[in-house]
C-alpha cells in the first residue's frame, strides 16, 4: 500500500496522545509522512477520543479521509463508534476480552449517539453487541478481525515487572502501537527509537514497552504485514513533527517573543506551555531569552499585560480562543488607539459561548476582523498549514512592529492539535523587522503626525518621557478633544490600512494553487487548505480547479483577489469553510462586490475530510448544487 | 552633580476645585522629587476616572489605560523591564470594582510596584454613583436612593491578597501621604496605599470635615509596629493589621498597617527559574542580528531536537 488511514480510539486519559506521538515519530523515522487529527471531548477521563491519521509512503500528507483501512480500538465504544468508518477488506484491532459487551453497557457514550448508532446497527439486522458486530464486519465487509487478549498481556507485564495493577492501563496504548506496527510492517528498530525518544531517561518504561512489542508481535504472527506499507520514497533527510500549537510556539521563540501571557483555555494553552519550557536556553554560548511567560488571572489581564510589555519594546503576545478573545476586545481597541504592536494568536473552536471547546471551527472570522468599538487598523492573518503557521507567526510580529498595529493570527483547533510532518523550518528564510524606532529625547512625540507610522521609542528610553492614552490624544499622548486633532489622529490610525495593503508582500496576502486556467475556483482560508489541495488532485481528471488561499484576511486584499478571479463567472466560484455562514464570502462581497453563492460548509466541529470534499465539489461543479453541508466523522 | 527633574507637566489640571486629587498629585510629585526618580525610568499607569488623569499631570512616562486594567498593564511593563519604577493610580471603582480581580492577583504575585488608590466612595467622572467603598445604607447627594451594596474593606482585601506593604493616607495630610508613597516605592514587593479623598462635588458624606474629625495617625501610638521583623512574626502582624483595618467611622487610622519583606517578589521567584533574570530581561535581551533571528539553523535544530526526526535511510 502507498498510504494507509488509521483510527486509534479509546477513552480520554488512556494515553492516546502519547500513542500518537510515539507511533508518529516511529513512522517518520522510517521515512513516512504522517498527519494526525486528534478528536476528544471536553473531559479528562473516560469520554471517547480518537486519533485519525494518514500515513503515506510517497508524500507529506495534507488531509485525512474516510473510510480508514485500520481501526485500532482500546474499548467497545471505539468499535461501535467507528465500525462504519472501516473500509471493506479493512482491519479492526480489538480486545478479545470485550466480545460480550453490548452498546447499552457503555455509560461513557452519550445517549443521543448511542440511540443513533443502535438504530444503524439494528437496520443492518444485527444485535448491538460487540460479538455480533464483529461477525457482521467479517462476514459482510470482509474485514480482518485482529483480536488481542489485552488482559493476559497486561497480566504478564504486572508479573514480570511488578507493576502496580492500578497503573497497568497505561500500557494499553503500547499494545495498540505494537499491533499496528506489526500489521503495517514497521520494524522494531523504529518503535524502539520512538520509545527511547518519548521516555528518555526512563529505561524501565522503554524496556517494558519493548517487551509488550515483542509479545504482541509474537501473538500476531498470522497477521504480520497484512497491511504492509510500501517502503517510503519521500526525499527528506530530516523531518519536523509537531502540532500546530508547537509550531507556533517555536516560531514565536525564533521571532524573539519576550513576553507571552495566557489564561488557560482550549485549544491555546499548550502553546504557552511550550514557550515556558524554552523560557531560557543557552546554545553554543548564545542565550535565547529570557522569555517571561505569565499565567494571568483572566484574558483581560493577558492582553493588557501584553500591551504593557510591548510598550517597553519587547515582542509580546498572547494566545487564546474565542471566549478569551471576546474578553480581550477592549484591550484590542486600546492597542489600536495607541498603535501598540501585539500579536494575539487566536485558535478558533466551536462557538457560540462555551460551544464545543475541544472541537474545531472557522466561525470566528468576522469576530477577529470586526470585534472592538471604534475604527482602527488591525491585521488579521491566517495560515493554511503547519509550514505556513511557522513563517506567518514570525511575520505577525514583523507586521505588528512595522505598522504598529495589533495583529491577530487566526488559527483553529484543527491546526492546534493536528500533528504533521513538515520539512525542518529554515531559520535563514525569516527576517526580524522591528519597524521604525526612535531614540526618543527631549520633546519626543510618540504620535508624531508628520508621518502615518510615527517613530517608536520604548518606555524606559534614556532622557525620554512619553504618554499613552485610550482617550483621543495629541502627538505627545495627552488627552485632547480638539476636532482638528481628532481628524488627524483618527485618520492616521486608519490610513495605515492602505500602507499595509501596499507593503505586505503578495505571498502573505493570497496564494494560489492548482490549475491556472480552471473550470472552477475554490476560495478558502486557514485549515481547509490541505484538504482542498488534495481534493483538487483527486478530481484533476474530471475538473480543472484552482485554490485561492486567503492569508491576509484584514485588511482584505481586494485588488489581488479581483486580479485572480478576473473573467471568472461568479457561479464558477466555490467557497469552503468550517462554519455555517462561510463567512469569507461576506468579507469578499463587502470589499470586492463579488457574491459567492456556491458554498461548501461543515460545522460539526470535525475537520473536513478528503472523501466528503471531493464529493461536495463534484456536486457543486457537476450537479449544480449551490450549498453542500458536510457532516462526516464521529 | 545631582540631576534635577521637573516632575509636573504644564497641562491645566481639570479636577474640580478642592478635589482630593490635588493633594495626592502634590504628594506624588514631592515623593518623586525627594527620591530623585528619573522620569524616563518611571512610569505611572492609571485607570479610568478622575484619578486616571494623573498620569498626564506628572512629568514621568504615563500610560492611561482602560478602566480597571492599570494593574495588569503595569505588570507587563514591570516584568518586561524590571529596572523601571512603576506606580499604578486608580480610583476605588477602578481598582476594587471593575478591576478587583487584578487587584487580588497582584497581591498573590507580589510584583515590585506600587498601587495608589484614590478612594472617594463614588464614581466621580460619571457623576457620583456608589463605588465599592461606599458603605451600605449611605445616600450621597448624587444618589437617588440609599446604597444597597456593602462596602469592601480595601486594607483587609489587600492584606488577604498578599500585598506586602499596606498603608492608608489622607489626601490632605500631604507630608504624611508623601512619606507613605516614598516608603511604598522603596518597598520591595507589591505596595498598596489607600488614599482617603473627599469628592467635593458628589460625596457629601465623606467630606474633608468628616475626615478631619475622624482620622488619626497610627504612629501616634508608640506601640504600633507594623513591620514583620522576623519570619515568625508574619501571622501576628497580619492579624493585628486586619484588626486595625476594621476601625472606621469615628476613628479612622492612617499610616502603615503592614510591611513584610520576607515574601519573595514575583521577580525573585522568576529569577529562581530564569537565572539570568532580572539582570538580563525581556527588554535587554537581543532578538535579532542585522534583521535576522539570533539563531543559526544548527542552533535551532539543536534546541528543538525533540521535534526533529533524522530519517533512518539517510542516517544509515
Amino acid at each position: 500500500m502507498k498510504d494507509i488511514s488509521i483510527i486509534i480510539g479509546g477513552p480520554q486519559g488512556a494515553g492516546l496522545e502519547t500513542s500518537m506521538a510515539i507511533l508518529g515519530r516511529a513512522l517518520v523515522r522510517k521515512g513516512y509522512g504522517i498527519i494526525a487529527d486528534r478528536e476528544y471531548f471536553s473531559n479528562i477521563t473516560g469520554r471517547h477520543s480518537y486519533i485519525h491519521m494518514l500515513v503515506s509512503s510517497v508524500r507529506l500528507p495534507r488531509s485525512i479521509k474516510y473510510p480508514v483501512e485500520l481501526v485500532a480500538s482500546m474499548d467497545p465504544e471505539t468499535i461501535f463508534t467507528h465500525f462504519t468508518d472501516i473500509s471493506d477488506k479493512g482491519i479492526l484491532i480489538y480486545d478479545k476480552g470485550h466480545s460480550n459487551k453490548k452498546i447499552d453497557d457503555i455509560s461513557s457514550m452519550e445517549d443521543i449517539t448511542k440511540k443513533r448508532i443502535k438504530e444503524v446497527i439494528i437496520r443492518h439486522g444485527i444485535e448491538p453487541s460487540v460479538s455480533s458486530l464483529l461477525n457482521y464486519l467479517e462476514r459482510e465487509k470482509d474485514i480482518t478481525l485482529v483480536g488481542i487478549d489485552f488482559n493476559s498481556l497486561l497480566r504478564k507485564v504486572i508479573e514480570r515487572y511488578r507493576v502496580d495493577p492500578r497503573q497497568v492501563s497505561r500500557y494499553v496504548s503500547g499494545i495498540l502501537i505494537s499491533a499496528i506496527s506489526t500489521l503495517i510492517g514497521l520494524e522494531e528498530d523504529f518503535i524502539r527509537y520512538s520509545f527511547e525518544q518519548q521516555f528518555r531517561g526512563k529505561e524501565h518504561l522503554i524496556e517494558q514497552n519493548m517487551t509488550i512489542f515483542g509479545m504482541v508481535r509474537d501473538s500476531l504472527a498470522d497477521f504480520r504485514n497484512i497491511a504492509r506499507l510500501d517502503e517510503p520514497s519521500i526525499k527528506l533527510h530530516k523531518a519536523f513533527i509537531a502540532t500546530g500549537n508547537d509550531i507556533v510556539a517555536i516560531a514565536k521563540i525564533v521571532a524573539g517573543v519576550r513576553y507571552q501571557s495566557y489564561y488557560p483555555i482550549t485549544p491555546a494553552a499548550d502553546e504557552s506551555f511550550l514557550i515556558e519550557k524554552y523560557e531560557y536556553t543557552e546554545v553554543g554560548g548564545k542565550s535565547l531569552g529570557p522569555i517571561v511567560v505569565v499565567q494571568t488571572e483572566d484574558e483581560i489581564a493577558a492582553v493588557n499585560s501584553a500591551i504593557g510589555a510591548s510598550l517597553t519594546g519587547v515582542r509580546s503576545s498572547t494566545a487564546t480562543s474565542g471566549p478569551g478573545f471576546d474578553l480581550m476586545v477592549e484591550g484590542l481597541s486600546w492597542a489600536g488607539a495607541n498603535e501598540v504592536p501585539i500579536v494575539i494568536t487566536y485558535y478558533q473552536r466551536g462557538g457560540p459561548s462555551t460551544g464545543q471547546p475541544t472541537r474545531g471551527s472557522q466561525s470566528d472570522l468576522l469576530n477577529a476582523v470586526f470585534a472592538a468599538h471604534g475604527e482602527f487598523a488591525r491585521i488579521v492573518l491566517s495560515s493554511g498549514d503547519h509550514v505556513e503557521a511557522f513563517y506567518d507567526t514570525v511575520e505577525a510580529f514583523n507586521m505588528a512592529e512595522k505598522f504598529q498595529v495589533p495583529v491577530i493570527h487566526l488559527l483553529d483547533k484543527f491546526l492546534a492539535n493536528t500533528i504533521a510532518t513538515i520539512p525542518v523550518p529554515e531559520v535563514g528564510r525569516v527576517s526580524v523587522d522591528r519597524g521604525i524606532t526612535s531614540l526618543g529625547g527631549r520633546d519626543y512625540k510618540r504620535f508624531d503626525l508628520s508621518r502615518v507610522i510615527s517613530h517608536r521609542a520604548y518606555l524606559g528610553t534614556d532622557d525620554t518621557v512619553m504618554w499613552y492614552a485610550g482617550d483621543e490624544h495629541d502627538e505627545y499622548g495627552h488627552i485632547v478633544e480638539d476636532p482638528e486633532n481628532r481628524v488627524k489622529m483618527y485618520s492616521k490610525r486608519i490610513e495605515k490600512m492602505k500602507i499595509i495593503l501596499e507593503q505586505v508582500p503578495s505571498d502573505l496576502k493570497v496564494t494560489i494553487y492548482g490549475d491556472e486556467d480552471p473550470d472552477y475556483v475554490v476560495v478558502g482560508w486557514g485549515s481547509v487548505k490541505g484538504v482542498v489541495l488534495d481534493a483538487i488532485d483527486v478530481l484533476s481528471e474530471k475538473l480543472k480547479l484552482m485554490y485561492v488561499n486567503v492569508k491576509l484576511l484584514w485588511p482584505f486584499p481586494a485588488n489581488e483577489f479581483l486580479g485572480i478571479v478576473k473573467g471568472m463567472p461568479r457561479d464558477r466560484l466555490i467557497a469552503v469553510e468550517h462554519s455555517y455562514g462561510v463567512n469569507i464570502t461576506s468579507l469578499i462581497s463587502m470589499t470586492t462586490g463579488i457574491i459567492i453563492d456556491r458554498r461548501v460548509m461543515k460545522y460539526t466541529g470535525r475537520p473536513i475530510t478528503l472523501n466528503e470534499l471531493v464529493s461536495a465539489l463534484e456536486r457543486v461543479a457537476l450537479m449544480n448544487e449551490e450549498r453542500v453541508v458536510l457532516t462526516y466523522g464521529a | 552633580m545631582e540631576r534635577k527633574f521637573e516632575y509636573k507637566t504644564n497641562l491645566w489640571i481639570d479636577w474640580c476645585p478642592g478635589c482630593g486629587n490635588f493633594g495626592i498629585l502634590t504628594a506624588v510629585v514631592r515623593a518623586f522629587e525627594e527620591l530623585g526618580l528619573d522620569p524616563s525610568k518611571t512610569v505611572i499607569v492609571s485607570g479610568i476616572g478622575c484619578s486616571g488623569k494623573i498620569s498626564h499631570f506628572v512629568n514621568v512616562n504615563g500610560v492611561h489605560i482602560l478602566h480597571g486594567r492599570a494593574i495588569p498593564t503595569a505588570m507587563g511593563i514591570k516584568l518586561a523591564r524590571p529596572d523601571l519604577t512603576v506606580v499604578v493610580h486608580g480610583g476605588d471603582g477602578d481598582l476594587l470594582g471593575i478591576g478587583a480581580g487584578h487587584f487580588v492577583a497582584l497581591g498573590r504575585r507580589n510584583i515590585d510596584m506600587v498601587v495608589i488608590m484614590h478612594n472617594n466612595g463614588v464614581y466621580g467622572l460619571t457623576k457620583g454613583q456608589a463605588s465599592p467603598t461606599l458603605p451600605l445604607g449611605v445616600k450621597t447627594k448624587a444618589l437617588a436612593k440609599i446604597n444597597l451594596q456593602q462596602a469592601v474593606n480595601p486594607i483587609m482585601l489587600a492584606l488577604a491578597s498578599g500585598y506586602t506593604f499596606v498603608a492608608r493616607g489622607y489626601a490632605f495630610e500631604g507630608a504624611h501621604l508623601k512619606d507613605l508613597i516614598k516608603m511604598a516605592i522603596q518597598h520591595k514587593g507589591a505596595a498598596f496605599v489607600d488614599v482617603l479623598q473627599p469628592c467635593v462635588t458628589f460625596n457629601d458624606v465623606y467630606t474633608s470635615e468628616f475626615y478631619r474629625k475622624s482620622i488619626y495617625k497610627l504612629d501616634e501610638d508608640g506601640g504600633w509596629d507594623p513591620v514583620v521583623k522576623h519570619v515568625d512574626e508574619f501571622r501576628d502582624k497580619l492579624l493585628k493589621a486586619i484588626e486595625k483595618s476594621l476601625e472606621w467611622g469615628d476613628k479612622i487610622p492612617i499610616g502603615v498597617f503592614y510591611i513584610n519583606e520576607y515574601i519573595p517578589t514575583y521577580e525573585e521567584r522568576l529569577s529562581k527559574r530564569l537565572v539570568v533574570y532580572p539582570t538580563s530581561n525581556p527588554s535587554s535581551s537581543t532578538i535579532e542580528v542585522r534583521g535576522r533571528p539570533i539563531l543559526t539553523q544548527e542552533e535551532f535544530e539543536e534546541i528543538f531536537k525533540e521535534f526533529i526526526v533524522d530519517i533512518s535511510s539517510s542516517v544509515s
